[in-house]
């Protein structure tokens, strides 16, 4: 009997946590007991980048984690980190269980780690203590914290605001106390940092919708029998379905919960936000293999 | 690193521009000091230890003691040297965001910091050997009360 | 086995003698390659625990204090603080005491605390015949009001580990009380001892004088100033002010009081150096060994000792505490907050226990195990500046603890100490 050590960033009960979790029992029952799943959740083995390099090594064995924390390491996925490229959910869940999902699967072999799923993480947009935005315009001269990352800076830029560098633990006094005027996040985060409390205007420009995926390690994954590997594949298709329910649960709890906080939460006509991203895209799709991808999702419906 | 710090606040202000690579690279370069800083330490003998075990003791056990202590570093340090440098060419193919570096910038330190912790507890044990007084604390951290 | 290969290498090792960060090293290697995992992770870690922008403020305000000490900011300020309540027995106590309680309110890190406070007083103290363990046991306590007064990054990380609906806002004002609290009882216990060591009073040099002092120190008291309102105005955070303290100090030093010759800047970066590099080497490999005991599930493993113990809420807080104690002996904060914190929280939950409080008691409680032996981040900063070992600072501690624990109990089994104060501002 094999105990799988997963590691997650989320806090125990979250949408993903629970999704492996769950998981890991379906792996339990379709391997007759050959596998089973140790959630280590909040972080405990280690901030994202650490986790990512921990399952390439194989000292943990699965890893749910933000595309995100790849950054550029794999070609493919990244497209799906470029600001605005789906349009809704559906959009965002046509393109991810299609061919185009499988293909982004598959790029991840590249980085040691085999990716067996996309899990959702909703979508992110901007949030801040002075105004609700409704325009690029709006943004012009304001600081917002994003991710050190570099098309989430050049994001920033492009639509006229400024990327301030800032640990996130220091987000809620940097808000609080003007450091920053603001950030980015989906609903649970926005709720669960308290930053709701200091950034009332929540304007749902839906920047980007950047999967979860679930990996394993190589080193795991050449280690198990076919069987085995299959009864994997399956038990996370089947997870898919359940952390899509978990999630859709959460976005709506937490949503109620900063609208009691007293968050203004406003629509945006993304268009002049999208019209803005051209500068984005031409830096960071070059390879006419990317620009294929970039095409085929966005002539994907939804 | 002060003059980085300081030149984010400046630029926070003065330019209402935030430099994105202030922060990452501030953090580099205290890493860097850290390790190096570490090492020096090691042949200047300033790191902390709970000493009760070495007050008690005869003369000759304490020799013993700070062999088995100077073996430990020695292991440690070596595997610094063996498991950073993996670390450190694993890094090469990734680059930090932000900054463009290579990761291997991250792990460097700990490579050449071990390799000179390794030269620096031999050094100690020799010199032990040959009866120098290696065992005695820095001048810096004698005073007792 | 495992775990003790872990504690039992760790613990050979201390015993004897090898400096404590390749004690924590070591015991993690041996117990990965035991395990037969990559040893790698050690390493990972080793440079992770030092990545964090915080850490920063570290290396800034050890460096800044030392400037204030070298250059004569500190000998200032204590001139005055001495003139104003040094007739008190064994006033520096207590100036070191008040000072940790204004610099409690600037930063959040204990550690950066212990440094900066520590780096004044502790050499001044000494020189006017203190016991070095005193100084050293006063400034590593008071160093833990700053855990509770707000700004505390540690508040943050307990909320983001709670999973939600706990409020920073409210976890930041809870702490003021308990963290008044604190400073009050160190003060007494300052006391105390002091009159018993028999510790000289100044005599009061009149109110002439006084003034006289406060206008010389003005310059250096507005470092308080600067960096308090700064912080809370927002011209910068708590980080990037511990580089402005190192600038305003270096100004001060060489434009307005023309004391710091260069020998002895070169001398302050050295020390600067030395004591950090010493103290976040330390961190770096408490971060490794941090790693496997979540590794190991070390700490579900005793929550579930606790639970099988007993169900009465009075006696789960006493055990909880107990427990973090323990662990706070061998870990540091910051882990140790994210790994039970989402543990122990749904306990004491189902007893009625509100989770602001649990902050306020967990913060307090494991800032305590900052100042425990064999890992005592805060002990070691403060031993260092005082140039004594752990062990010379352990002898005398135990008036100090004795104080920390009793505040302890006190916020424990008096939600009101840290529950009214939000209430307020609803
Ligand atoms: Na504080
Ligand atoms: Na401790």
């Amino acid at each position: 009997q094999t105990v799988l050590r997963s590691s997650d960033t989320h806090p125990d009960g979250y949408p993903t946590v629970e999704a492996v979790k769950q998981f890991g029992e379906l792996l339990n029952e379709k391997t007759d007991g050959r596998y089973s799943v140790e959630v280590f959740h909040s972080a405990q083995l280690g901030a994202e980048a650490d986790t990512i390099e921990q399952t390439q090594f194989g000292v943990i064995d699965l890893n749910r984690i933000s595309i995100g924390a790849f950054g550029t390491q794999v070609p493919a996925a990244t497209v799906t980190q470029l600001p605005y490229i789906f349009r809704s959910a559906d959009h965002f869940h046509n393109v991810l269980d299609g061919p185009i999902g499988e293909e982004i699967l598959a790029a991840f072999d590249a980085v040691d780690v085999v990716a067996l799923a996309f899990y959702d993480g909703g979508s992110r947009s901007f949030y801040n203590s002075s105004k609700p935005i409704t325009s690029p315009e709006d943004m012009a001269g304001m600081k917002f914290r994003v991710m050190q990352s570099d098309i989430f800076v050049d994001m920033v830029g492009a639509l006229g605001g400024n990327a301030t560098p800032m640990p996130y633990g220091e987000v809620y006094s940097g808000i609080q106390t003007g450091v920053i005027d603001g950030a980015e996040n989906n609903y649970p985060s926005y709720d669960t940092a308290g930053h709701a409390e200091v950034a009332k205007f929540y304007s749902l420009d839906e920047h980007l919708m950047v999967p979860e995926v679930l990996v394993v390690s190589k080193i795991v994954w050449d280690g198990m029998s076919p069987e085995d590997q299959t009864a994997m594949r399956e038990a996370t298709k089947e997870s898919v379905a359940i952390q899509r329910e978990l999630w859709a649960a959460k976005e709506v709890e937490s949503k109620a919960a900063v609208e009691a906080l007293g968050a203004t939460i406003n629509t945006v006509d993304k268009q002049p936000f999208i019209d803005a991203m051209k500068p984005v895209y031409d830096k960071y799709v070059t390879d006419p293999a990317l620009q294929d991808l970039v095409a085929r999702i966005q002539a994907t419906e939804g | 690193m002060t003059l980085i710090v300081a030149y984010q606040v400046f630029m926070r202000y003065v330019v209402n521009a935030s430099p994105s690579w202030t922060e990452g690279t501030a953090i580099l370069l205290m890493s860097w000091f850290i390790f190096l800083g570490a090492a020096v330490g090691v042949r200047e003998n300033f790191h902390m230890g709970f000493d009760v075990l070495i007050y008690v003791l005869p003369k000759g056990a304490k020799g013993v003691l700070r062999t088995i202590s100077d073996l430990a570093v020695f292991a440690f340090a070596a595997g610094m040297v063996y498991y950073g440098g993996t670390l450190a060419v694993r890094g090469w193919g990734v680059t930090i965001p932000v900054l463009h570096i290579p990761q291997t910038m991250t792990y460097l330190p700990i490579v050449i910091s071990g390799f000179m912790m390794c030269l620096y507890s031999l050094e100690r044990m020799l010199l032990r050997l040959a009866g120098e007084p290696v065992d005695e604390p820095p001048a810096e951290l004698v005073t007792e009360a | 086995m495992e775990y003790w290969i872990l504690f039992g290498v760790f613990t050979v090792l201390m015993m004897v003698g090898t400096p404590i960060a390749f004690c924590l090293g070591i015991a993690s290697f041996a117990t990965i390659v035991y395990l037969g995992r990559p040893a790698m992770v050690v390493f990972q870690q080793l440079n992770s625990g030092l990545a964090g922008f915080t850490l920063l403020a570290i290396p800034f305000f050890i460096f800044a204090g030392d400037l204030m000490m070298r250059g004569g900011i500190a000998a200032r300020i204590i001139q005055f603080a001495g003139a104003v309540i040094g007739h008190v027995r064994g006033g520096l106590g207590q100036v070191n005491v008040a000072a940790s309680t204004l610099f409690g309110g600037i930063s959040g890190s204990a550690v950066a605390e212990a440094a900066a406070v520590g780096g004044i007083m502790i050499p001044q103290m000494k020189a006017r015949g203190y016991g070095a363990d005193y100084a050293v046991n006063v400034t590593s306590m008071a160093a833990l009001i700053a855990l509770l007064l707000p700004p505390s990054h540690n508040m943050i990380i307990y909320s983001l580990s709670g999973g939600g609906r706990i409020s920073i806002a409210d976890l930041f004002t809870a702490g003021i009380i308990p963290g008044l609290l604190l400073a009050v009882a160190l003060s007494i216990t300052a006391y105390i001892v002091a009159v018993k060591r028999g510790y000289p009073t100044e005599p009061f040099p009149g109110f002439a004088k006084a003034f006289q002092y406060l206008l010389i120190s003005i310059p250096g008291l507005m470092l308080i100033v600067i960096i308090f309102g700064g912080v809370r105005s927002g011209i910068f955070t708590a980080t990037e002010s511990s580089c402005i303290a190192v600038i305003y100090a270096l100004l001060v030093t060489l434009l307005v009081y023309r004391s710091l010759s260069w020998s002895e800047f070169v001398h302050s970066v050295m020390g600067a150096v030395r004591t950090t590099s010493m103290v976040l080497f330390i961190i770096g490999a408490a971060a490794s060994f941090g790693w496997l005991m979540a590794y190991l599930r070390v700490a579900p493993i005793l929550t579930d000792l606790i639970s099988n113990l007993t169900q009465d809420p009075l006696l789960v807080l006493l055990l909880i505490n107990v427990m973090l104690l323990l662990l706070g002996t061998f870990m540091d904060m910051g882990p140790l907050i994210i790994i039970t914190t989402p543990i122990f929280l749904p306990m004491v939950q189902q007893f009625g226990v509100d989770p602001v409080h649990f902050g306020v008691i967990m913060i307090l409680n494991l800032g305590i195990g900052l100042n425990t032996p064999p890992l005592g981040p805060v002990q070691f900063v403060a031993a260092a500046v005082g140039k004594i070992s752990i062990w010379t600072a352990m002898r005398s501690v135990w008036p100090f603890y004795l104080a920390g624990i009793i505040v302890l109990g006190l916020v424990t089994y008096i939600p009101a100490l840290s529950l009214w104060l939000p209430a307020q501002f609803k």
